[in-house]
């Protein structure tokens, strides 16, 4: 089977888009939540968000138009131009047929549903206009990935909630590794929604004034959105095309709890199990571990699952092995988080560099672990894990690696 | 990693029966589901009537499972004791068994109501447990609480071939050895949100009929149900005393890339799936024995199919039974290929396909439709799943063969 690289990054997010507005405001810990502007907050209890700013979609629409998009597919669209872009590839010369696209998303379009109740509410039924009901189910958002790019290779969603844009990787990752496709646009797209903040909200998990990740005090998750794409090649293609190779993927594990549609399986049941097969298949040990990607949504729960899951397989090994949350910066941007997780993963790799958790003062006495706290680090590593949990129990996880010479 | 991968099992609800036997019974007998429907006023879709998972999962803990919840725990119930691989004995559950489910509008109506109960109630005062119906993933994460499925438990979204998609993913994951049993397929439920759209868009039938490739076809009727194919290694059905009942051979895809809501009439994309799944199965056109269509009565997508078809079969498409059961269950979006699936494996084991409800065969038609059972001799069924959205998907199948 062929070796799989990642060598484009595209990125939309609340800390800015593009791979190095990206990844130097995560190296220097710049925070994208801020009081929420898309919608009146004043009902609520918290008012904070991690939205995408000043976002235009029109500079990457060559041949859709905006009007007839729902968010989460334009900032999806948007993304794939970049990542695009970012390998040094251009859209009109790629190999149409065997060139496809797989996303993972939580809500697809929630904003078409919002306004078909708002239209309800006010006009009726009959007054909600025809296509926002055919622009809502969540395959459009690779569509439209697909229609822009004029590509024709396997295209879908893998809607999988929190974990999604993990999935959508190893579904890329496939594709390439068995041949299938020589080019795959992976990633994950969500955008802000008031269906989403309102369930977080009524759970009580929005954190009332910002997101810590594994800190003793933390007090939630922030609901936030954005998209990120990575390009997928076969790394003989990448090298032989002179390509920046950012990572290689190894391999990846899923597992579903089958405890609880929306809370961890309290010993980390889960969670291991996708570790353990993403090392499998990686053919790596827990020695060879040298980065953790949180999940680390900032919710006492999940990071207590996280870090227990974390401590119980590694062992006396774990205080060894460096895990940071960059939901303390981004917030938790749903499905495409786990992509724009394995992004920063890719950059870790490239760079040497690991992103910090920010906003981590006080370290959770339950747990001796590293979320290297506040400040990036230079640790060089070789082998990266990514992690994503999700509600309906699933969990995910990616094995990166960085590509020598 | 090439190892084959067999069904060993299935479960099905849909408009026109619950269980293998009473869907293609009805099937055969040439039943329509097309009815006007109580809960959509003034709309025919073919919608499963009194629907009550009860017979199949008692009652306890179902009050949470929405609609789609509800069908898809229902055909993995189906699909689980057919294959001996209940969990309901197992404390913990089984951590190599899974779900892989396809869908289209998922669980559009959940996170309606949920929205609208903030609408009106305010959102301080929503239910946080409906909360978590409303991500797409929901059904396949209820039903794996449900029968207590640990291993993979995916969603797949490719329009009207999500189903196909999904039996596919599943197909990979078993042959790369991520699992040993998993069930795929898909699930779709009629509700208010997706029958608006069905009817805004003009793709409802105005007649009340879905005519697959007849001159007079004039729209979908919308359906729903779900169908789950019990996927199992050669090896795994073997060790377990198994011999599976189908074999999953070849899948073609492809994404026209287009538009959304609309087929793309030049069909290039239908063309390509058809000829990728033949490639990989390793079979000639004339080698197929029978067609299970996409066709459902859209003026447009069954042109698309029709075209693609003769594009790929040539002069042997006058030869090869078709049966286009949309006509029967409707369009059932992400359940659709499953159910198609099932159909064309009755068909080999029954060496008969079933009518197609309703066709009356034009004189300039090279597809071989009839409103009667055709007799089908040969080893091979060919599935299509082709979406408005552009989303194109073929599966090849055969009995299992010792």
């Amino acid at each position: 089977m062929k070796r799989v690289a990642v060598t484009g990054i595209g990125v939309i997010t609340p800390i800015g888009s593009g791979r190095e507005t990206f990844w130097s405001g995560l190296l220097a810990g710049v925070s994208g939540i801020r009081q929420v502007t898309s919608f009146d907050t004043s009902v609520y209890k918290v008012h904070i968000g991690a939205e995408v700013q000043g976002f235009d979609p029109k500079p990457y629409l060559h041949r859709l138009e905006a009007a007839i998009m729902g968010r989460a597919s334009q900032m999806a669209v948007a993304a794939a131009r970049m990542a695009l872009a970012d390998a040094g590839l251009e859209p009109e010369r790629l190999d149409r047929k065997r060139t496809g696209v797989s996303m993972g998303t939580t809500s697809g379009e929630p904003l078409f549903v919002e306004q078909y109740n708002r239209i309800r509410n006010t006009a009726g039924v009959d007054a909600v206009p025809a296509e926002i009901l055919s622009r809502y189910p969540c395959h459009v958002i690779p569509t439209h990935i697909a229609i822009e790019l004029e590509i024709h290779g396997p295209c879908l969603t893998i809607p999988t909630a929190c974990a999604a844009g993990n999935y959508a990787i190893g579904y890329g990752f496939d594709a390439i590794r068995t041949g299938r496709a020589d080019m795959m646009l992976s990633g994950g797209a969500d955008a802000f929604s008031q269906i989403t903040y309102m369930g977080f909200s009524r759970l009580g998990a929005i954190a009332p004034e910002r997101c810590q990740p594994f800190d003793r005090d933390r007090k939630g998750m922030v609901p936030g959105e954005g998209a990120a794409v990575l390009v997928l090649e076969p790394l003989d293609k990448a090298k032989a095309r002179g390509a920046t190779i950012y990572a290689e993927v190894l391999g990846y594990g899923v597992s579903c709890d089958s405890h609880h549609m929306t809370a961890a399986h309290p010993t980390g049941d889960g969670a291991i199990r996708a570790m353990t097969a993403a090392m499998k298949e990686s053919n790596i040990s827990k020695e060879d571990v040298n980065y953790i990607s949180a999940h680390g949504t900032g919710t006492p729960t999940n990071d207590r699952v996280e870090s227990l899951a974390v401590s119980t397989l590694f062992g006396s090994l774990a205080p060894k092995v460096p895990m940071s949350s960059i939901k303390s910066m981004l917030g938790h941007t749903m499905g495409a988080a786990s992509a724009m997780e394995a992004a920063a993963c890719s950059l870790a790799l490239s760079t040497g560099w690991v992103p910090p958790t920010i906003n981590h003062e006080n370290p959770d006495p339950e747990y001796d672990l590293d979320y290297v706290p506040n400040k990036a680090r230079k640790i060089d590593p070789r082998i990266v894990l990514n992690n994503a949990y999700a509600f309906g129990g699933n969990n995910a996880s990616l094995c990166l690696a960085r590509v020598e010479g | 990693m090439n190892g084959r991968v067999g069904v060993t099992a299935a479960g099905v609800i849909s408009a026109i029966g619950a269980g293998i036997e009473s869907f293609g019974c009805n099937l055969e007998s040439g039943a329509v589901a097309a009815a006007e429907s109580e809960r959509f006023p003034g709309v025919t879709v073919a919608e499963i009537k009194c629907f009550d998972p009860q017979p199949w999962l008692g009652s306890k803990g179902i009050r949470v499972l929405d609609r789609s919840a509800r069908l898809l725990a229902v055909a993995a119930k189906m699909a689980l004791d057919d294959a001996g691989l209940s969990q309901e004995n197992s404390e913990t559950g089984d951590p190599s068994l899974g779900l892989v489910c396809g869908t289209v509008f998922g669980s559009l109506h959940s996170i309606s109501s949920f929205d609208w109960s903030g609408l009106q109630e305010g959102p301080n005062w929503v239910n946080p447990t409906e909360f978590a119906n409303t991500v797409i993933n929901a059904p396949a994460g209820q039903a794996a609480i449900k029968h207590k499925l640990r291993g993979v438990n995916s969603t797949v979204c490719a329009g009207v071939a999500s189903g196909l998609f999904a039996i596919d993913y599943a197909a990979e994951f078993l042959r790369f050895g991520r699992a040993r049993a998993l069930l795929a397929g898909g699930v779709e439920e009629l509700c208010e949100e997706s029958v608006c759209g069905f009817t805004k868009t003009g793709a409802i039938s105005p007649s009340g009929t879905a005519r697959p490739f007849a001159a007079n076809r004039d729209g979908v009727v919308p359906g729903e149900g779900s169908a789950l194919l019990m996927l199992e290694p050669e090896e795994v059905a073997a060790e377990r005393g198994r011999i599976p009942w189908l074999e999953i051979l070849g899948f073609g895809f492809s994404q026209d890339a287009h538009a959304i809501c609309e087929f793309d009439l030049h069909g290039d994309g239908a063309t390509e799936a058809l000829r990728q799944a033949l490639e990989n199965s390793g079979i000639a056109p004339e080698q197929v024995a029978c067609i299970v269509s996409s066709a459902s009565g859209s003026p447009r997508g069954d042109a698309m199919e029709a075209r693609a078809l003769e594009r790929v079969f040539g002069g042997c498409l006058s030869e090869i039974p078709i049966c286009a059961p949309k006509a029967a269950f409707g369009e059932a979006m992400g359940a659709s290929g499953a159910f198609c699936a099932i159909v064309a494996g009755l068909s080999l084991q029954r060496q008969a396909i079933p009518p197609t409800a309703g066709f009356v065969q034009q004189e300039s038609s090279r597809l071989r439709l009839s409103s009667t059972s055709l007799p089908v001799s040969g080893e091979y069924a060919l599935v299509n799943a082709f979406g408005c959205d552009g989303n194109n998907a073929s599966l090849v199948i055969r009995l299992w063969k010792i």
